[in-house]
């Protein structure tokens, strides 16, 4: 089967000028033309095959916006091969446009003065959706988003959350093949983001859509994502699945335990105690020597246990401990 | 295409109009406004006798093709209205326009018309109809045609500038005020007869921006005047050469603004 | 102290603009230059109309421009804003004058653009053009005191016209309609003297004109001796009802505000 999306060697690179201050400073702005190149995608590859609910993680300025940017088309790369669904996205902007959708966090894709209804209806013109399946896309974005609470509300009183419902649904009103989500559930509440994540979650799976989404949460992509890429600098880091990533880079994993008592002696084979604090004690192992359930089978034996839990470690770390141990570079 | 462009401005239409009594003082207040700078002005030149050989009819002619055509231009083309545009680009409404499958034209077209205006044009076309009845111009058929290919040529004019100053805020915002020495300035130019300036400042508005042959060459036709400068005859028709030779130089020009966004990111 | 304070920062604001400040300037030089093209082609042969010799129209035409900035004729919105933002019930409730407040920023503002733009303008039109300049030191003295109560008039207007937003939501439109008028009037396009002697003198009957028209004559001389004083005397008249209705109106804008609730 063809890839939906292929991106090859894709680079794209920045001029970011010196800016001079003061009035002499603006004489020598229009002489000089001092600048840097900062590389924003440096040399990326990868094919995403349709249905596929893809995690692009990095940390800020890892170059995520601006690959999402290249794919749907906003952005011209400086080299490198893209294709989707067949098309080069800013060669081909209309046609390419009116198959995807593109939800971008805290910014808004609505009209402001009108209520959420009538800038959904806009869509369905500016998109050609037939009648039908209009009604049909809005009926089960109504249920499964909560809409009805704000159809009738202009979109400059809408609350984030409802924001970025209403975006989703107008994202998604056109069947697009594919659906861009750029950091979609950031300054959100915990229960808004939940929500919105299962609604993600139910598109891909009924719908077989696409989804690419861009985010640093990495519980988020634990939640929704199968097969995960990181970037940073630039560069792909990795680019499978998340299990995959766990074992090979998850490194070292913390279990946190509150015993019954003050023990005087914690230790226990296959870990090492990181911090103790009255009853908590936290144990560091490394994923490779022994799995959770082991080292609390063995800390059960010994000890009386009141709670537990297990920590992962982050993405900013798991992504800085790959770039620095340079674990990629074969 | 023309469908979604009405359905876009008809929701700006209806924006503006939920307070009807402000609209309505507004618009009418605009055109009451205009027509008493013009009547002061009228009362003025009175005064002095003539502006530069013209009476102040002549001078109204000029003064009325130039204020309806602008004003018209000013609705129509409000969403490239570079002060308009710096703002919708800094909020990212631009890339929102990338993402849909529309013209991007269109879209911006669609994204603002000022109603107001109208209170403008119709001050615009009380001084105009008032300078036909005024003048005694021999009206032929040629004439008759004429007035509203003028009109038209102006707005393209006119719409041109506007656009090249939208494709600059792609590059910087900075400089917008100066855009108004083309726009505001050409059209009060525009509204006095073109002999007035130096003789520098008359070729350069007749060769190079080319805004005498808007007003000043078809309003010799209208009212029969010899021309001064001893141009050939076809002149006063070129004015759809002017505008629409602005027009298509601001749309290649657009272009390049638009790739050049493209490949600079916002 | 603090409202020194105040209008050095706005003082300063105003240096910092200084790419938008001078396509301004290029923007006024362009807009006087055209009127004088007008006024020249007027004049044609005569010498003197209505007491203006061309020399003093043209002149006109410069200082006219010079203070378009300085008096921000064309729209002043920063109060309305804060109005409209809730920000203005902090504002009140601080331990100065609320009035004394914002005349302190204009002020600075308003030496700020003459320093960036007034200057810059007379100084390009002077050599370009031959203008006028005050005949004597007395004049120069007087201009100084006219051009600092016009400011003072323009504010008071301004101000009002602004606090029109504890009342309405459109605001704005009202801020357009009461610039429009306020430039109409003031003679800035043509000066008073030119117009119907009816017209001219029921002008002078109003706030407007001693903003633009009075300064500018008493600048070129033509307002000397007797009349000097008299027009002196209109703008101090206007000083003073106009802050007497400023307050009026602040008084009843907050008393809307704490009923209201804002």
């Amino acid at each position: 089967m063809e890839s939906i999306i292929s991106v090859a060697d894709l680079r794209k690179e920045f001029k970011v000028f010196r800016h001079h201050r003061g009035v002499s400073g603006a004489i020598r702005n229009l002489f000089t033309h001092e600048h840097r190149l900062v590389k924003a995608v440096d040399g990326v590859t990868f094919a995403i095959e349709p249905g596929e609910l893809i995690g692009y993680l990095g940390p800020n300025g890892a170059g995520k916006s601006t690959t999402l940017k290249i794919l749907t088309g906003i952005l011209v790369p400086s080299s490198g091969e893209v294709r989707v669904s067949g098309r080069v996205p800013w060669r081909e902007r209309r046609a390419h446009v009116a198959r995807i959708g593109a939800v971008f966090g805290q910014r808004n894709t609505l009209w402001w003065d009108l209520p959420v209804i009538e800038s959904l209806d806009l869509l369905k013109h500016i998109y050609r959706v037939p009648a039908d399946r209009y009604q049909q896309n809005l009926n089960t974005f109504r249920d499964l988003l909560g809409l009805d609470e704000f159809l009738q509300t202009p979109v400059r009183s809408l609350s984030l959350g409802q924001l970025m419902r209403a975006n989703l649904a107008a994202a998604l009103l056109h069947d697009p093949d594919i659906l861009f989500l750029d950091e979609p559930t950031i300054g959100l509440d915990v229960v808004a983001k939940e929500r919105i994540r299962q609604f993600i979650q139910q598109i891909n799976r009924q719908r077989a859509t696409t989804v690419i989404l861009t985010t640093h949460d990495l519980s988020e992509v634990e939640k929704l994502c199968e097969r995960v890429m990181i970037i940073d600098h630039g560069r792909l880091l990795f680019d499978g699945q998340l299990e995959e990533l766990r074992q090979r880079f998850g490194g070292e994993r913390e279990l946190v335990v509150d015993f019954a008592e003050v023990y005087e002696e914690v230790s226990v084979e296959g870990a090492e105690v990181a911090t103790r604090e009255g009853q908590r004690v936290t144990y560091r192992f490394s994923r490779g020597a022994v799995t959770a359930s082991t080292l609390i089978g063995r800390l059960s034996a010994k000890y009386r246990i009141l709670d537990l839990s297990v920590r992962e470690p982050e993405i900013e770390a798991t992504v800085r401990r790959i770039y620095e141990e340079r674990l990629l570079d074969k | 295409m023309f469908r979604l462009y009405t359905r876009l401005i008809s929701i700006r239409i209806r924006s503006q109009m939920q307070y009807p009594l402000s609209f309505l003082f507004d618009t009418l207040g605009s055109g009451f406004g205009t027509l008493s700078e013009f009547i002061a002005l009228w009362a003025v030149f009175t005064r002095f006798g003539t502006v530069g050989g013209w009476t102040m009819p002549e001078v109204a002619l000029l003064y009325g093709l130039a204020e309806t055509s602008f004003a018209t231009m000013d609705m129509v083309f409000s969403g490239y209205d570079p002060t308009f545009f710096s703002t919708q680009i800094q909020r990212g409404m631009f890339d929102q326009m990338l993402l849909r499958p529309l013209s991007l034209p269109v879209q911006i077209f669609g994204s603002e018309f000022i109603v107001r205006r109208l209170g403008r044009i119709g001050q615009g076309l009380a001084v105009l109809l008032l300078s036909f009845f005024l003048n005694p111009i021999q009206w032929t058929l040629v004439k008759i045609i004429l007035v509203p290919i003028v009109i038209v040529s102006t707005i393209a004019f006119f719409g041109g500038l506007f656009i090249v100053g939208a494709t600059i805020c792609f590059w910087t915002v900075e400089s917008l005020e100066a855009i108004n020495i083309f726009t505001y300035g050409g059209t009060t130019m525009i509204s006095y007869p073109m002999h007035i300036y130096g003789d520098w400042v008359r070729r350069f508005f007749t060769f190079v921006v080319p805004a005498a042959l808007l007003t000043y060459y078809p309003a010799l036709y209208f009212l029969g005047k010899p021309d001064p400068f001893g141009m050939p005859p076809v002149m006063p028709f070129l004015a759809p050469v002017a505008g629409f030779a602005v027009l298509a130089t601001a749309f290649a020009f657009w272009q390049v603004g638009v790739r050049h966004y493209q490949s600079t990111g916002s | 102290m603090m409202y020194l304070a105040a209008a050095r920062l706005a003082f300063q604001r105003q240096l910092a603009y200084r790419t938008a400040n001078f396509a301004g300037l290029l923007t006024n030089i362009f807009f006087g230059a055209l009127r004088a093209y007008v006024l020249i082609a007027l004049f044609g042969a005569q010498n003197e109309v209505a007491g203006y010799s061309l020399q003093a129209a043209i002149t006109y035409t410069g200082v006219t421009q010079a203070l378009i900035s300085y008096l921000t004729l064309f729209g002043w919105w920063d109060l309305m804003r804060t109005i409209r933002a809730g920000d203005v019930a902090s504002d009140l409730s601080r331990p100065f004058d609320f009035f004394g407040y914002w005349l302190a920023q204009d002020v600075g503002r308003a030496l700020g653009h003459l320093i960036l733009r007034g200057l810059p303008i007379m100084i390009l039109y002077a050599l370009i053009y031959r203008i006028a300049l005050p005949p004597a030191p007395i004049h120069w003295l007087a201009v100084t005191v006219s051009m600092t109560l016009a400011l003072f008039i323009s504010f008071c207007y301004r101000f009002m016209v602004n606090l029109a937003a504890f009342w309405t939501q459109d605001a704005v439109g009202i801020g357009r309609a009461a610039w429009m008028v306020s430039v109409f009037l003031s003679g800035f396009l043509m000066p008073i003297a030119f117009l119907p002697s009816w017209f001219s003198s029921a002008l002078r009957w109003m706030p407007f004109a001693h903003m633009i028209n009075t300064p500018v004559e008493i600048y070129l001389g033509i307002a000397d001796g007797s009349a000097l004083w008299l027009a002196l005397g209109q703008q101090l008249f206007w000083c003073v009802a106009l802050y007497a209705l400023a307050q009026l109106t602040l008084a009843a804008g907050v008393k809307k505000l704490v009923i209201q609730g804002g």
